[in-house]
């Protein structure tokens, strides 16, 4: 027997060269709204068929991942500080929904409108994973399109806005929270939430960066900032966004520089509320 | 590739995709979790050869692109280079010998996959991959891959069906050699 010399077999670049090809059409086929469809459905089949696989991992390895960590009695305590984070994060949305409604009170009874969150349904569901990939933030939950979760609806939780749908399978959803750098959300703020910006987030852990804020805007740390209603309607208004952590006038008088932090717990997720709000509405 | 090589190789695929959507996402260090797949298909180059590594590169990166939202074949992409790379550097005539030869290369093999991932997805659209964490995530997914190239190397041989005594990356034999 002889050890392998370096060779570059005509066959090994051709295998190379057809499986390179064959990723950059999928890549293209992605990108095209028409056939992005195809690939949408083959990731929606990929879901519903692992989702019980990884939910029946994650029962059997999680326990003991948690019992190594100290937790005695950890299932029981777990269970229960669940249900208390969920009903904890409940409260505070109702109380910044109730101080954001308070402040748009003279726009809503000139709109003859009802805030939407209130007569909107919610399809509560499960965090059942966090970050897939290591360059986007985004969970996975447990209630897809046959619980009515649809592309595009708004997520809350823990105290404000949690992210939106971007990708539902039968039974999971993808939902692209707002720290994720592609997502952007317009934000009301001020007295009367007159005052106008566009947050986009900046990654996991980071706070989010309001744009479009005009040099000299009265700001202060800890304001909180809602949703818009606007940019095509993303969201409905009023849902609490983030309170503001810095902001800085720009050398010229050009937009502010302003971060806002997440009101939405967004690291101890347990359970969110789907809001059945369609884009555009 | 014979069908039992293949039966073995979607075993060892989906086995792989399960750990790393469940054990390697709750590893949640400096801001970034192991990627397995890349890995696997870097020790699938070096075990088996440049065209076994693109091979699988390109299986494990469509097997993970399924769950990402960045664009569908993305890692796939990556995958087939760096397995191939892998699996040409293995037959180029380097000295194999050392013990932290597979580990060494398994490393720096996930590091650039990260990169050119990071990259590609920049090149494609996708906002801050080149700011936002790329520095922990290559660091993370470089680590644990040195680390765990010991096992996946064993999991290749066996996939591969090679001799589990013998050594991964200290020589592999080219098809159509006399013994």
């Amino acid at each position: 027997m002889r050890v392998a010399r370096p060779r570059r077999s005509r066959r090994t670049l051709v295998i190379v060269a057809v499986l390179v090809l064959l990723s950059v059409t999928l890549i293209t086929f992605d990108a095209r709204s028409g056939t992005g469809r195809l690939t949408a459905g083959i990731k929606s089949v990929a879901h519903d068929v692992f989702a019980p696989i990884v939910a029946g991992v994650n029962d059997v390895l999680r326990p003991i991942g948690d019992f190594f960590a100290g937790s005695v009695h950890y299932g029981a305590l777990q269970q229960e500080n669940q249900r208390l984070q969920a009903t904890i994060g409940e409260l505070r949305l109702q109380l910044r929904e109730v101080q954001g409604e308070a402040k748009q009170q003279k726009e809503l009874h000139a709109l003859e409108g009802l805030p939407y969150l209130a007569s909107l349904k919610t399809v509560t569901a499960q965090m059942i994973n966090f970050d897939v990939s290591n360059f986007d933030a985004d969970i996975t939950i447990s209630k897809g399109r046959d619980q009515g979760v649809t592309v595009g609806e708004p997520v809350v939780g823990a105290g404000g806005l949690v992210g939106q749908v971007v990708e539902a399978s039968h039974t999971t959803a993808v939902v692209q929270l707002i720290t994720d750098p592609r997502s952007s959300v317009g934000v009301a703020f001020g007295p009367t939430n007159q005052l106008y910006g566009q947050a986009s987030g900046q990654g996991t852990g980071k706070p989010l960066a309001v744009g479009l804020v005009p040099a000299g805007t009265p700001l202060h740390r800890g304001e909180k900032m809602y949703t818009n209603g606007l940019n095509d309607a993303q969201y409905p208004p009023g849902i609490p966004v983030g309170s503001v952590a810095s902001f800085r006038g720009t050398v010229g008088g050009g937009p502010m520089v302003v971060t806002i932090d997440p009101l939405a717990d967004l690291g101890q997720l347990a359970y969110v509320a789907v809001v059945q709000w369609s884009p555009g509405l | 590739m014979t069908g039992k090589e293949v039966t073995r190789g979607l075993l060892v695929l989906i086995v792989a995709l399960v750990l790393q959507l469940t054990v390697g996402l709750d590893l949640w260090v400096a801001g970034a979790h192991p990627e397995l797949m890349i890995g696997l298909a870097a020790v699938a180059g070096l075990v088996g050869g440049p065209e076994r590594g693109a091979v699988a590169g390109f299986c494990t990166g469509i097997a993970i692109d399924l769950f990402l939202p960045t664009p569908f074949g993305l890692s796939a992409l990556v995958g087939t280079l760096i397995g191939a790379a892998a699996g040409q550097l293995a037959e180029s005539g380097v000295d194999r010998s050392h013990p932290l030869f597979g580990p060494g290369v398994a490393t720096i093999a996930s590091a650039i996959g990260v990169i050119m991932f990071a990259v590609l997805g920049t090149v494609l659209g996708q906002p801050d991959m080149l700011t936002t964490g790329l520095g922990g995530a290559v660091l993370v997914v470089a680590v644990a891959n040195g680390v765990l190239s010991y096992p996946m190397t064993g999991v290749c041989r066996w996939a591969f069906g090679q001799d589990a005594s013998g050594a991964a990356w200290r020589g592999t034999l080219v098809s159509g050699d006399a013994p």
